[in-house]
């Protein structure tokens, strides 16, 4: 007697080598078409071993067998309505987490499997090394380590299919369970959907897939009930809309008891070195001081390398613009001499002095973007404001945008809670942009020496501590309960790349020396008229108007009305405090700005300017991409009102206390 | 996975790396997990758009909304949806 042709299904995800697979087992034997009425494309073929035919069934390949596309549709009708004898599941061993999903909606589907895990060797390169023995007994079915791509394994698979379907093995697979916490409502749906549910369907299958939820089967069994008996099951499943968390959990349950049994994974080489530094970056106490180190060590290099170019740049190129300007227009009007040399070169040309200053600063930065490392100091920086008591926000975006506040105020889109939103974007503007460090950059040398870096590293401390402290008061005021939770990948650490870095270095200068042709060279004109009109001396100019009626707040911190007025310029563009200061005090042939502010104010006073700088309001694009986020001008002002206030109190409390010890 | 939305109930920034370890399984199956867990909208991909401005923005590169690791948030929905288990639970249904 002449046995019948079995169906053997072949399934699996895309690119596991389901192709090269079917092609082994088939050969020539095969024809391509389409599934019946569908698009989708379709291989059959024949397979004949130990005078046993096989029709053999490419399925279409498929992440999951949920309802949601056509291919996961016609991969699981063919399983339930054409009942194949057995289906084999391909599996990439090298991505068993993922592929593993497949086989756990596979099991509770009424035919046999046979699991081939293919691509062996991959897995070995990686590092992987699993046990198929184990995994076999894990999960309750037939595993044959195939590479399918050498011929490796075929035969062990055609045997697995023989033995299968003529039974001479007991099939008993370990299929994943629901949740324990839902067993009972799973009950409930069985109960409720009993005899109604049709051909070829599986009962508890069915009510499974209502939980999870599948379009398909919903309605399949709405068709079938009546509406007051669909109205008991649809009220069941809607107390329970979390049901669909509770079945993918059992399955993901179910591949983490898999993966612990049968596979393990050696940490070599980049993994086992990340996960080793991180130990140490990533250490709530450690992590911290690694990140003060860094920080302080970017400072150091700056200035030591930044410093002397700037010097240089000072006296050779603006210096020497400045005479050459002075020469060449000599027989033109004063006051055009007088713009273009006090103004312009004044103005423009001090802030072009501190690109060596930026360059570098930038260089580094990249560097450490570029390794990886940034990831860490955001996750650090966020830690930091657990310590200080804000359990349960987070304010990664901000730190994801240290740099320039515009970014990080626009991450604060992230967050769902409107009440968080706002708090944080509150926050935003005290995270020191670089904008603000160059000005620190700038000044901190002339008034501190050596002393620069640690004086500048202690502003960017200080900044950080009142971002804390402030969390915590608009916390404890306004802004009760409201949460915050981010899931955050740290990428591998890697070795730098010259060229990457190069060009971002290179981009940035170029887009800083853009700004300052623009919007610093309009600001630095505007000074400068402002400062001579309408007498021409500068004590009378509108300008000192101006500053001398800001001057009585300006006293209390040590300032006098040209810094005030300096104050005033950073909102369009942080630069332009230094750029207003050129122009103020004059910088040009003699003298640079620095200098001369270092002979005209006393350290105290420089200090607290700098605090101030470092914690005034924002500049004029991040008011405005606040008023855009928050979509209200209340809350706006109110952010400039809070960061005015803070950076005054700030500016008059460092002055007092400085004062106490210069 | 049920303890993976729990945890981050809790509030603050997890890495995958921190999770893999809390819960006992590889940090593929934490990828998988947040993965359909995005699908299902428990969670949302934070992809902060700066609209442009980075080219005149002093830090592009170091600004990790555009750079090179992922951060994901808990949607309000998670939120809302594990507070009415909770009380579910609680009122011993």
């Amino acid at each position: 007697m002449v046995e019948r042709t079995y169906t053997v299904a072949l399934a699996g995800q895309p690119n596991v080598g389901k192709s090269t697979l079917f092609n082994l087992l088939t050969g020539m034997n095969q024809h391509v078409g389409n599934w019946p009425g569908k698009t989708v494309e379709q291989k059959v073929g024949h397979l004949t071993h130990n005078g046993t035919t096989y029709r053999l069934v490419d399925l279409p390949g498929t992440y999951s067998l949920t309802a949601n596309s056509l291919e996961e549709i016609i991969a699981r009708d063919f399983i339930i309505k054409e009942h194949p004898d057995v289906v084999i599941v391909l599996l990439d061993a090298a991505t068993l987490e993922r592929n593993l999903y497949l086989v756990a909606e596979l099991l509770p589907l009424p035919a046999p499997v046979i699991v081939a895990l293919n691509m062996m060797d991959v897995a070995e390169q990686e590092g992987f090394k699993i046990e198929p023995e184990v995994l076999e007994a894990a999960l309750g079915v037939k595993v044959v380590p195939m590479i399918a791509t050498k011929n490796i394994g075929t035969r062990e698979l055609v045997a697995a299919i023989d033995e299968v379907i003529h039974n001479t093995v007991e099939y008993t697979p370990k299929r994943p369970e629901i949740r324990s916490d839902h067993q009972e409502v799973l009950e409930q749906i069985e109960a409720l959907i009993a005899g109604h549910v049709p051909e070829p369907y599986a009962q508890d299958w069915a009510a499974l897939k209502l939980l999870e939820g599948d379009k398909e089967i919903t309605r399949i069994l709405q068709e079938q009930m009546s509406e007051a008996q669909w109205e008991l099951v649809h009220e069941v499943l809607r107390d329970h809309d979390d049901a669909l968390v509770a079945v993918a959990g059992g399955r993901y349950e179910w591949i983490g008891r898999m993966i612990r049994a049968a596979v393990t994974r050696p940490k070599a080489g980049q993994i086992g070195l990340t996960e080793r530094l991180d130990r140490w970056a990533t250490h709530p106490f450690w992590g911290l001081v690694i990140l003060a180190a860094i920080l302080g060590s970017a400072f150091w290099l700056t200035y030591a390398i930044g410093a002397p170019v700037q010097d240089w740049l000072n006296s050779a190129v603006v210096g020497g613009l400045a005479r050459l300007m002075s020469n060449l227009l000599a027989s033109a009007p004063s006051w055009l001499q007088a713009l273009v040399i006090d103004g312009v070169i004044g103005g423009v040309g001090t802030v072009i002095t501190f690109l060596p200053i930026l360059v570098i600063f930038f260089a580094i930065l990249a560097l450490l973007e570029d390794t990886g490392y940034m990831a860490r100091a955001a996750y650090v920086m966020d830690r930091f404001m657990h310590l200080m008591g804000l359990h349960g926000k987070s304010f990664l975006p901000l730190f994801l945008g240290f740099g320039c506040n515009v970014p990080s105020v626009m991450g604060v889109r992230v967050i769902e809670s409107r009440r968080a939103r706002l708090l944080t974007t509150m926050l935003a503007p005290l995270i020191p942009c670089a904008a603000r460090m160059t000005v620190v950059a700038f000044l901190a040398p002339a008034f501190f020496g050596r002393a620069a870096a640690l004086v500048s590293w202690g502003l960017v401390a200080l900044n950080l501590v009142v971002l804390a402290l402030a969390g915590v008061l608009l916390n404890r005021i306004a802004f009760k309960g409201a949460r915050a939770a981010f899931i955050m990948e740290l990428p591998l650490y890697h070795v730098p790349n010259g060229r990457t870095i190069g060009l971002t270095v290179w981009q940035h200068g170029l887009a800083f020396l853009r700004k300052a042709g623009t919007i610093i060279l309009a600001i630095s004109v505007l000074v400068w008229a402002l400062s001579v009109l309408p007498g021409g001396a500068i004590e009378n100019s509108f300008l000192a108007r101006i500053g001398h009626s800001l001057e009585p707040l300006g006293r209390l911190m040590g300032f006098d009305w040209r810094l005030m007025v300096a104050l005033l310029a950073s909102f369009v563009a942080k630069e332009n405090s230094i750029a207003t200061l050129g122009v103020l005090f004059g910088a040009s042939e003699e003298a640079g700005l620095a200098e001369l502010m270092a002979g005209s104010f006393a350290a105290p006073a420089g200090l607290a300017f700098l605090a101030v700088q470092m914690l005034f309001i924002p500049c004029v694009a991040v008011v405005g991409v606040i008023r855009q986020e928050t979509g209200s001008w209340w809350w706006t002002l109110f952010n400039v009102a809070f960061l005015l206030v803070i950076s005054l109190l700030m500016g008059v409390l460092v002055y007092h206390v400085a004062g106490l010890f210069f | 996975m049920k303890r993976l939305l729990q945890t981050l109930q809790g509030g603050g920034t997890h890495t995958v790396a921190e999770l893999a370890r809390e819960l006992g399984v590889s940090e593929a199956l934490v990828d998988l997990m947040i993965e359909d867990l995005v699908r299902m909208g428990y969670l949302a991909v934070a992809t902060g758009s700066c609209g442009g401005r980075c080219a005149g923005c002093s830090l592009a590169k170091a600004c990790a909304i555009g750079g090179s690791s992922r951060v994901w948030s808990l949607t309000e929905k998670a939120a809302q949806e594990m507070q009415n288990a909770e009380r579910g639970h609680r009122a011993g249904r």
